[in-house]
């Protein structure tokens, strides 16, 4: 943002610092002269001897003597490149005044502000965000940035070669219509199955709208098995899929297999099989599933009230508890669980519609609400409002 | 209380697989011929012969190699494997009976009281496996042994292990654990 936009980054400011930008036209260092630093429509924070007070570029707060820094016409930022010096001076400053205040960064103006006093204490600081903005609807071709994506060197090994994107204009292309360079050859030949697999790991989270954390954590996974090269064998989705269950289990919001089924091609038994090679391979354990991790999203998915979930989940761990359920998946007593809250409040559904959330059968369903069904009233927590009274609850 | 357990828990031997080599190279469409109670797996190149005296499946390859599954004892895994031996031999073939050992032994056991699964893999972390999506029971592996129990809620134990005495050393190292998370 503040660089000018012909500026590759990390380069030498030398050039653009010195023509590009208007002159501050104050006194200072040299009396007589002016200090000549570039300005860029922001205080030019002289020197003490500066004369000239509150020049172009407006007043942001009472301001200071100086730079805190010895040397004397020395600027923060530009003029710092200029020299040759390097920006690593930039992060250390402090308000002459507060020493111990934070200073808040100003993006849009470059400065560096100390939140006690409002005193500008680093002017013209680069920012080293991305140049243009690029959105995902754009078209590809489009991606005005001059600079390669952002590194995944955790994952990737640090991988800088560049792409060239494709022509556009008729020069690109010889005689026959292929366009004249080829790029988009093999980059990263050794990383290249790794790279697939990452993808198809964001691809699955996204069907299935999992956030950021758990598809690093799946990456990561995915990265230490591959390189262990135990489960070598195996298809890579297949292990794909078993990293993104035990890291869905790992952050504490565990999918079923079946849900993770929906969003892979692989097949349950696969991404079971696939989960135990890992777990022994990277020598972890996960915490077993209980009821109560699955409400929330299947109560939502059912459209049922926050009571109808509270009653869910609470029958559910009643049933645990009282160890009514031996044997049974929590799912399945999840799922039964969730069908006599429903049926009991106003909101009531099949055990169709929960089976086909759940991902249970609907028999088992029944199998399960009938080891529940004669403790029913000791399951509903006590402030429940019944709509259809515990007495008249369906008997299947 | 283990030796109650020894005299009350009745473990029940299900199957004991063996394995034994005849030292000669066998035709296999000779024996799907001639022999008695065969079924003929040309696509895989097996033969299989079923012995109804000790109920035995043997399966033969051509190599000489024959594995024999069904059994009840290791005695009795060791006589259908003989007598296999033997109508082999009365097919034609020079059989000499060698390297017979007993590979895998599976075992039943039924415990008086039910068991707590969630609680019982908690406390016994890395040998226990549970996934009640996957399958209803604990997974438990002794790798002193190189025995595997299947423990379900209901009390019933399932033992793989390499001998029959691998199996019964391992039902009762798994008696104390278990009897911890019972109901």
């Amino acid at each position: 943002m503040a660089a000018s936009p012909l500026l590759p980054p990390g380069e030498e400011l030398v050039a653009i610092a010195v023509f590009a930008w208007p002159r501050c036209p104050r006194l200072c260092a040299a009396p007589g002269l002016p200090c000549g630093r570039p300005l860029s429509g922001f205080p030019c924070l002289g020197a003490a001897p500066c004369a000239t007070p509150g020049v172009a570029g407006g007043q942001r707060g009472p301001r200071g003597a100086g730079p805190p820094w010895a040397s004397s016409c020395g600027p923060s930022g530009l003029r710092g490149a200029v020299r040759g010096r390097s920006l690593d001076v930039l992060p250390r400053v402090t308000c002459p005044n507060h020493p111990d205040s934070i200073l808040v960064e100003d993006y849009r103006a470059g400065d560096m502000i100390c939140s006690e006093c409002g005193l500008v204490v680093g002017d013209r600081v680069i920012d080293v965000g991305s140049e243009w903005r690029t959105f995902s609807n754009d078209k590809a071709t489009k991606d005005p940035s001059r600079v390669g994506d952002t590194q995944n060197p955790l994952l990737s090994d640090g991988d800088l070669s560049t792409m060239i994107g494709k022509g556009t204009g008729a020069a690109s292309f010889d005689e026959f219509g292929n366009s004249k360079y080829q790029n988009r050859r093999t980059m990263s030949s050794s990383d290249r199955a790794m790279m697939n697999a990452f993808k198809e790991i964001t691809n699955m989270a996204d069907r299935i709208n999992l956030p950021r954390n758990i598809v690093d954590r799946t990456n990561n996974l995915f990265k230490q098995v591959y390189e262990q090269k135990s489960l070598k064998g195996r298809s890579n989705d297949a292990i794909a899929s078993a990293c993104l269950y035990i890291a869905c289990r790992q952050e504490g919001v565990p999918r079923t297999f079946k849900e993770i089924c929906a969003v892979s091609r692989i097949s349950k038994k696969e991404i079971g099989r696939c989960f135990k090679l890992i777990l022994k391979a990277l020598e972890t354990s996960v915490d077993l599933i209980t009821t109560g991790d699955f409400m929330s999203r299947f109560c939502s998915n059912l459209g049922l009230p926050k009571q109808v979930q509270m009653a869910a989940t609470h029958i559910a761990r009643k049933a645990v508890e009282l160890d009514l359920v031996p044997g049974r998946s929590p799912i399945s007593v999840a799922a039964a669980a969730i069908y006599m809250a429903s049926q009991a409040s106003a909101e009531k559904r099949t055990q169709k519609e929960i089976g086909d959330i759940a991902g249970v059968a609907d028999v088992t369903i029944r199998q399960s609400y009938r080891l529940i069904y004669p403790r029913a009233p000791d399951l509903f927590p006590a402030d429940f409002k019944f709509d259809t009274p515990v007495d008249k609850l369906p008997q299947l | 209380m283990d030796a109650d357990s020894d005299v009350a828990l009745d473990i029940l031997i299900t199957n004991v697989v063996c394995v034994f080599r005849t030292r000669c190279h066998l035709n296999l469409r000779k024996i799907a011929l001639e022999g008695a109670n065969v079924i003929y797996k040309r696509d895989v190149g097996k033969v299989l012969m079923k012995l109804r005296k000790p109920r035995i499946t043997a399966t033969i390859w051509s190599s000489g190699r024959v594995m024999c599954t069904g059994a009840t004892s290791e005695e009795e895994a060791k006589f259908g494997a003989r007598r296999l031996a033997r109508s082999l031999q009365k097919l034609g073939f020079q059989v000499i009976f060698t390297d017979f050992k007993v590979v895998n032994v599976l075992a039943v056991c039924n415990m008086p009281f039910e068991i707590r699964l969630p609680e019982f893999t908690k406390n016994n972390r890395p040998h226990a496996s549970y996934e009640p999506e996957l399958h209803p029971a604990v997974c438990y592996r002794i790798k002193t042994l190189r025995a595997t129990l299947q423990i379900f809620s209901t009390g019933s134990i399932t033992v793989t292990g390499p001998n029959v005495k691998a199996v019964a050393s391992a039902v009762e190292q798994i008696y104390p654990f278990v009897f911890e998370s019972r109901k």
